[in-house]
């Protein structure tokens, strides 16, 4: 199932370093996020569906596997 | 029911005592015994003495140094019982001192030349495990990313892995984490190079079932029951998901089944209870802590969380707050010492400590779990369960596994298996300081008790309900927490009448208003027109003086009076008066009793 999520893309500290989109409410770890949304700060509207059945190094919430985005201007 | 309860609670804390004290004796080792004669003392009166000795007691004095003559201090060959019959000889009084001669050891300071940056070692205290054993002949499966033996890892052993990803026996890390947590749990130590790691005599399991993306649950299930299968000792889990899995969750129980100690990361989302798989009951959840022992902001806690440990946190550039170990670069796949940060790094050295245990002769899981938590540096306040059993130590449980006096091991196993039964449950053994609340409630009958001299009444259900009401409340439920639900609940329901104030927030310190007589006050002036209800409102005010009265003793905080004299008054003038209350409410039931 898919969802959409809109928030900022951030770089997490853990191990060698993860990609993570910051929502609101919820941090969602990026699963195969593609070298365009790899900008920290960037804005997006992410759409992929939840890997309930991966796990990962980083832990810092549900992974998120990317479908498609899209990129918010900030202004 | 009722008596038989108090009473196994008072057996129970009374066993907590004893055994709480064992440790206090100073157990120094010595074979030899010191004798300083006094200066005033003629030399030849001390040559005299110093033959006496030697004539009655068989031994052979002689001068510590050749610079011990002029202070005048001989040994002599001696155990325990010459030390006590030397000091209760006629020589004592020409000595200033007979004490034991001490040996003192040095500890095992590895020549690693960056050990110094690794905090994290000595505030475990593994100098001193080491002295006792580093880890030999067990085994500890790294399900990870890989584990590449970088030059750090060369002296380490290894044993035969998998590589769950390409299916493979090779192993290696392309990633950079594997091979970070591999070197907290057995970095080459002792080699003159890099940094130590803790049981550096253990051989490394290591089993990939991550890559950048994560991994899948059927690959990690796998590699656990690989590991299982080809005699793992220990497993450590560094990753972690928020999806519930079966094949997992029975991986996990098939590996515990089999003897292996799981350890998994508790997570890093700062959220209250941990993640998958570490809240598994068979798995040991791992909180983590910075470097000044707090739990590091980004650590989950709350359900799940058995134990913490050193995970670190670091700031930007600033990584000296991070784990250091000998791991390999992402970018070039090139080896490097790196700080990093997260539950990841905190599991393995719960997992190498308990490869620690393991050699040190303690062989089934559950009991290498009591050890770790046993021997865990017990945090005073943790309300919201941000350490579990407190910060872990492996000197101590090295200590306890050679000791082999598991003492209430089953009475944990119980506590364990049954919170377990029901799977949504969690207990944690140690979220009640259980004394003080024996206490309280004791307290409190005593002084209905001590009420009942003046003024004859019958023990009755409403003044049993006050009373622990107003003592301790429910307080063992404090001890249980329910994944993914708010703690406050429980914490409300396991609260007596002084603390309901400061439950929502998980603070330790009392609310004046709730600690104080006003509520009993209150529930007096509204049920003492009631014959059955107004013992409600008695036994509450006694529970309630008894509650302060041991808190004002035990721990005297309360917000805006500080933790000194003044919230000490504060809580002993309010117990005095609740007791008055209560005398004062009692008086009329000479009549009707």
């Amino acid at each position: 199932m898919s969802i959409t999520v809109t928030g900022s893309i951030e770089r997490k500290g853990f191990g060698p370093g993860t990609w993570a989109i910051v929502s609101e409410d919820k941090t969602y770890e990026l699963k195969n996020a593609p070298e365009e949304l790899r900008k920290a700060g960037l804005k997006a509207k992410v759409k992929g569906s939840v890997r309930d059945d991966v796990m990962t190094f980083a832990m810092i919430g549900p992974v998120l596997e990317v479908e498609s985005f899209e990129t918010i201007s900030s202004d | 029911m009722r008596k038989l309860l108090i009473l196994c609670l008072f057996v129970l804390g009374l066993s907590f005592t004893l055994f709480n004290f064992k440790g206090l004796a100073s157990q120094g080792e010595f074979d030899s015994i010191v004798l300083d004669f006094r200066e005033d003392v003629p030399a030849a009166q001390i040559t005299e003495q110093v033959s006496a000795i030697a004539q009655q007691y068989n031994l052979n004095p002689r001068l510590n140094s050749e610079f011990s003559l002029s202070d005048h201090v001989y040994i002599v060959k001696g155990d325990r019982q010459l030390l006590k019959t030397l000091k209760k000889s006629a020589l004592a009084k020409q000595t200033e001192y007979i004490e034991p001669n001490y040996i003192y050891k040095a500890l095992e300071v590895p020549n690693d030349p960056d050990y110094g940056k690794q905090w994290n070692l000595r505030s475990i205290n593994v100098e001193q495990a080491w002295e006792d054993t580093k880890g030999k002949d067990i085994t500890v499966a790294v399900i990870d990313t890989g584990v590449t033996r970088v030059p750090d890892l060369k002296d380490t052993k290894f044993v035969k892995g998998y590589n769950f990803i390409t299916d493979q026996i090779e192993a290696s890390d392309d990633i950079g984490h594997g091979t970070h947590v591999a070197g907290t749990i057995a970095q080459s130590t002792n080699n003159g190079y890099g940094v130590a790691g803790i049981a550096y005599e253990a051989s490394i399991m290591p089993i990939k079932v991550l890559d950048m993306g994560g991994g899948t649950v059927a690959d990690i299930a796998e590699g656990i029951r690989f590991a299982a299968d080809n005699g793992a000792d220990v497993i450590n889990m560094s990753l972690g998901g928020s999806g519930e899995s079966q094949i997992m969750e029975e991986a996990v129980n098939y590996a515990h089944a089999k003897g292996v100690v799981v350890v998994a990361a508790a997570g890093n989302e700062s959220r209250n209870s941990a993640s998958y798989p570490a809240r598994y009951p068979y798995a040991i959840g791992v909180a983590a802590l910075d470097a000044a022992g707090q739990k590091a902001s980004y650590s989950n806690f709350g359900a799940g969380v058995d134990i913490s440990a050193p995970g670190g946190l670091t700031d930007g550039e600033n990584t000296a707050g991070g784990i250091l170990q000998e791991t390999i670069n992402y970018e070039t796949g090139l080896p490097t010492f790196a700080s990093f940060q997260g539950t990841s790094m905190a599991a393995p050295h719960v997992a190498g400590v308990a490869a620690l245990v393991k050699a040190a002769g303690v062989k089934e899981p559950d009991e290498i779990i009591n050890v770790l938590k046993q021997s865990a540096r017990v945090v005073q306040e943790d309300p919201l369960n941000h350490f579990g059993a407190g910060h872990l130590d492996a000197a101590g449980a090295v200590k306890l596994a050679i000791k082999g006096q598991i003492t209430f091991r089953d009475f944990f196993r119980w506590l364990r298996d049954h919170g377990y039964l029901n799977p949504v449950f969690w207990i944690d053994g140690g979220a009640i300081a259980l004394l003080p609340k024996i206490a309280m409630v004791l307290g409190s009958y005593l002084l209905a008790w001590f009420l009942r001299n003046y003024f004859p009444f019958a023990w009755s259900w409403s003044l049993t309900s006050g009373l622990v009401a107003g003592s301790s409340g429910l307080f063992f439920l404090r001890g249980f927490y329910i994944f993914d639900l708010p703690q406050w609940p429980f914490r409300f329901m396991g609260s007596s009448i002084p603390e309901l104030g400061n439950t929502i927030q998980g603070s330790t310190a009392l609310n004046p208003f709730f600690a104080s007589v006003l509520i009993p006050l209150v529930l007096i002036a509204l049920l003492l027109g009631h014959p059955k209800w107004k013992w409600l409102a008695i036994g509450s005010a006694l529970g309630v003086a008894s509650c302060l009265a041991v808190s004002a003793v035990v721990s005297p905080a309360v917000w805006g009076l500080g933790t000194g004299v003044l919230a000490r008054g504060f809580l002993i003038a309010n117990a005095l008066l609740c007791y008055g209350l209560a005398h004062l409410a009692s008086k009329p039931s000479e009549q009707t009793a």
